[in-house]
């Protein structure tokens, strides 16, 4: 089998794969529509202030699980829909930003700063075309940038990394994600201690579950579900009720501001905004590929590239970023779209997610099986098919279909979606959380999950209020198995050599890296302390 | 948030301490190997190590805490207003899950008790309508409960909108499958 053999088979997986009904005598896959739909739903979700694209992934996946089974047929139909639920998201975002000034999703915040200035001009229309054009070009860069690296990455992984190294990776990147997320290396480094804590209670290979107390619920481990749910999802929904809460509300009108002028999207405006798009598109794609940093980063570096080059060829008449420009919606959209593909490098290539989507789709394929994302996934064997392999060039078709949605109906769509901005936050919230409870139990059918969930979830809030990221937690939770399996493994591999991850020249580097980007960050964090 | 705020010392303190904790308490007492075995004459990695390591970066995270970033600017801190809010979201939750395990098989008992037929709810846990009266009646006041707590007051519209809720949540999780249990179905 060649690899053009293996792209083949990966777009027939998808086109060709259970039937779900046929259209004009066409056959139409169940991944198709699995596709559409996410698509669909996430541009719902990421339109709802309160709500975005990984809680509608976390209440997902039981249910897709469920109708689809435990079986490898399973993986492109789940996978594709959550892939259409994070595509749809991102641009979902971009709508009460623009339409409200309330971004849908964190990473949308920027997109206010010029976004809502428009529609207060009567350009409403005209913004969300323009955050629409520039979020599918990001993506669409994206996603052609992780079809070209991540089967490489992984390639130089399998062939020059062995088991010394690639612990010695996991722990760089534990290290790297802790260092960069949320601006203070010490607060990063505690929350991924306590993910790792977490994991380990209950597992282990003695007879005695470790660090159990000598109890039978926690003899059994966390679920999965329940600390990745509870910290991420139901740890946010404390802290929106929260400062909710304080706020009492204060109800205002929604004033209807009606659209003037031309709302099309010319193609000299095109021509404008390209340079824009194409600068951020590739800030974008640079931060997704690093575990971790996220899209916010990535929309926030967009904005302030594109803000600079305006005011460099701006004529003098010209409007100011922030008061209503389309370059400023352009440079921030294809930022932050543009991070949603290559943050599935590290996954695909190395098995690291880098952010909560990631995080998501690793927990469909551990749930389902079947698929191990990873470096071994990329082994091109030419005796006999390897079936993770067209799974991954499933997943990339899949990236596709939904970049092609994106740009035929995600517009239209994404418009018609001003409507979700109304349904009130407090009132959403609890639902969210009801509804989070329910799917963690309908996987695990016991009331302890519920109560771990909880627990997880009031970890979370007090790291949120302590402006501790959970996401090194998550991260931390899921690679913290993969982790001390690979040290043991290494361990017993070098002869029991104590000193294995600093014997070999790359190992020791991974390791220095490690160490150098947290003191690098804590000096840095020290510097700007001392400045301000 | 306060530059003058204490919390990143306070809450190095605590992570250095439980590291400390970790360590030589909780990890040497409740693990049965330590860092590195001896097991048939192969050495391996023992079960101590690894959480060993997640001590570890708690301790150079709260090291990190006290001695760099302790005057760190912005530093949120916890208010008495988090710990009653969080004090009244757990008591909701606590209410509202009390309710959803312990009404279905009250509401059987009831009916036993009335009807003389020996009912138990572990056999009906999979039967309409017995399946959902712990959903429905916990996940209303679940839902009423957190609204009420953040409009001041409990409304009927409140009241409603979660009913409707819980409604569409059966339809989603349950109607459809012959496979899937609501809470508390499946382990009462």
């Amino acid at each position: 089998m060649g690899v053009l053999d293996y792209i083949w088979l990966g777009i027939l997986s998808v086109f060709q794969g259970p039937e779900l009904f046929s259209l004009f005598g066409l056959p139409v896959s169940v991944t198709l529509v699995m596709i559409l739909c996410g698509f669909l739903l996430g541009i719902a979700v990421g339109a709802t202030p309160g709500l975005a694209g990984p809680i509608a992934m976390a209440i997902a996946l039981p249910i897709l699980i469920s109708v689809f089974g435990y079986h490898q047929d399973a993986l492109l139909p789940v996978m594709g829909f959550l892939i259409g639920i994070m595509k749809g998201a991102t641009i979902g975002g971009a709508v009460p930003a623009i339409l409200f000034n309330t971004p849908g999703t964190p990473d949308a915040y920027m997109t206010t700063l010029d976004g809502y200035p428009m529609t207060q001009k009567g350009q409403a229309k005209k913004a969300l075309r323009v955050a629409h054009f520039s979020s599918a070009s990001g993506d669409t860069f994206s996603d052609i940038v992780l079809i070209v690296c991540a089967p490489f990455l992984a390639l130089l992984v399998e062939a020059y990394l062995d088991l010394p190294e690639k612990t010695a990776l996991l722990i760089l990147s534990l290290s790297f994600i802790s260092a960069v997320i949320g601006g203070s290396p010490a607060k990063g480094l505690i929350s991924a201690g306590l993910g790792l804590l977490a994991v380990y209670i209950g597992t282990g290979e003695d007879f005695y579950p470790r660090l159990s107390l000598g109890t039978s619920q926690l003899s059994q481990g966390f679920p999965i579900a329940t600390a990745v749910l509870g910290v991420l999802i139901i740890g946010s929904v404390f802290k929106g009720l929260e400062e909710l809460w304080h706020e009492k509300r204060q109800s205002g009108q929604i004033s209807v501001i009606k659209d003037k002028g031309d709302q099309r999207l010319r193609f000299a405006e095109i021509r404008r905004l390209f340079p824009f798009i194409a600068r951020s598109a590739v800030i974008g794609t640079a931060i997704g590929a690093l575990p971790g940093i996220g899209s916010t980063l990535a929309a926030t570096l967009g904005y302030t590239v594109g803000k600079g080059r305006y005011q460099r060829l701006k004529a003098e008449d010209d409007p100011e970023f922030g008061t209503g420009v389309p370059e400023g919606i352009a440079a921030t959209e294809a930022a932050n779209s543009s991070v949603s593909g290559a943050n599935l490098i590290p996954v695909l290539s190395l098995g690291i997610p880098g952010n909560a989507a990631a995080v998501f789709l690793i927990l469909a394929a551990e749930s389902i099986g079947g698929f191990n994302p990873g470096p071994s996934v990329f082994r091109f064997t030419a005796d006999t098919v390897n079936p993770e392999l067209v799974v991954a060039f499933g997943l990339f078709t899949a990236m596709f279909i939904a970049n092609g949605l994106n740009w035929t109906i995600g517009g239209v769509f994404m418009r018609s979606m001003g409507v979700m901005i109304r349904i009130p936050k407090h009132i959403l919230l609890p639902i969210v959380l009801l509804l989070t409870l329910t799917a963690i139990y309908v996987q695990e059918t016991r009331m302890a999950a519920i109560w771990f969930a909880l627990a997880f979830g009031v970890l979370g809030y007090f790291m949120r209020a302590l402006a501790i990221s959970p996401l090194p937690f998550v991260i931390a939770f899921i690679l913290g198995g993969k982790l001390e399996e690979s040290a043991r493994q290494a361990f017993a591999a070098t002869g029991g050599d104590a000193f294995f991850l600093f014997t070999s020249p790359v190992a020791l580097v991974f390791m220095l890296m490690s160490v150098g980007v947290v003191v690098f960050t804590a000096i840095r964090s020290k510097g700007s302390e001392q400045s301000s | 948030m306060s530059s003058r705020s204490k919390s990143n010392l306070y809450l190095g303190f605590c992570c250095l301490g439980f590291s400390l904790l970790l360590l030589f308490v909780w990890i040497p007492l409740d693990t049965e190997t330590g860092w590195i075995e001896k097991v048939r004459r192969q050495i391996t990695i023992g079960d101590s190590l690894a959480p060993s390591v997640a001590a570890l970066f708690l301790l150079v995270g709260g090291a990190i805490l006290t001695l760099i970033e302790r005057k760190a600017p912005g530093q949120p801190k916890l208010t008495g207003a988090n710990m009653r809010f969080i004090g009244s979201v757990l008591l909701i939750l606590f209410f509202s899950l009390t309710i959803m395990r312990y009404c279905g098989p009250l509401a059987v008992a009831i009916t036993s008790a009335f009807t003389g037929d020996e009912l138990e709810y572990r056999l009906l846990r999979d039967t309409a309508p017995w399946k959902y009266i712990g959903y429905i009646c916990g996940g209303i006041v679940l839902i009423a409960g957190l609204i009420a707590l953040i409009e001041g007051r409990m409304t009927g519209r409140a009241v409603l909108i979660s009913a409707l809720a819980v409604l569409v949540l059966i339809a989603i999780y349950d109607l459809p499958f012959d496979d899937l249990l609501l809470p508390p179905n499946g382990d009462v």
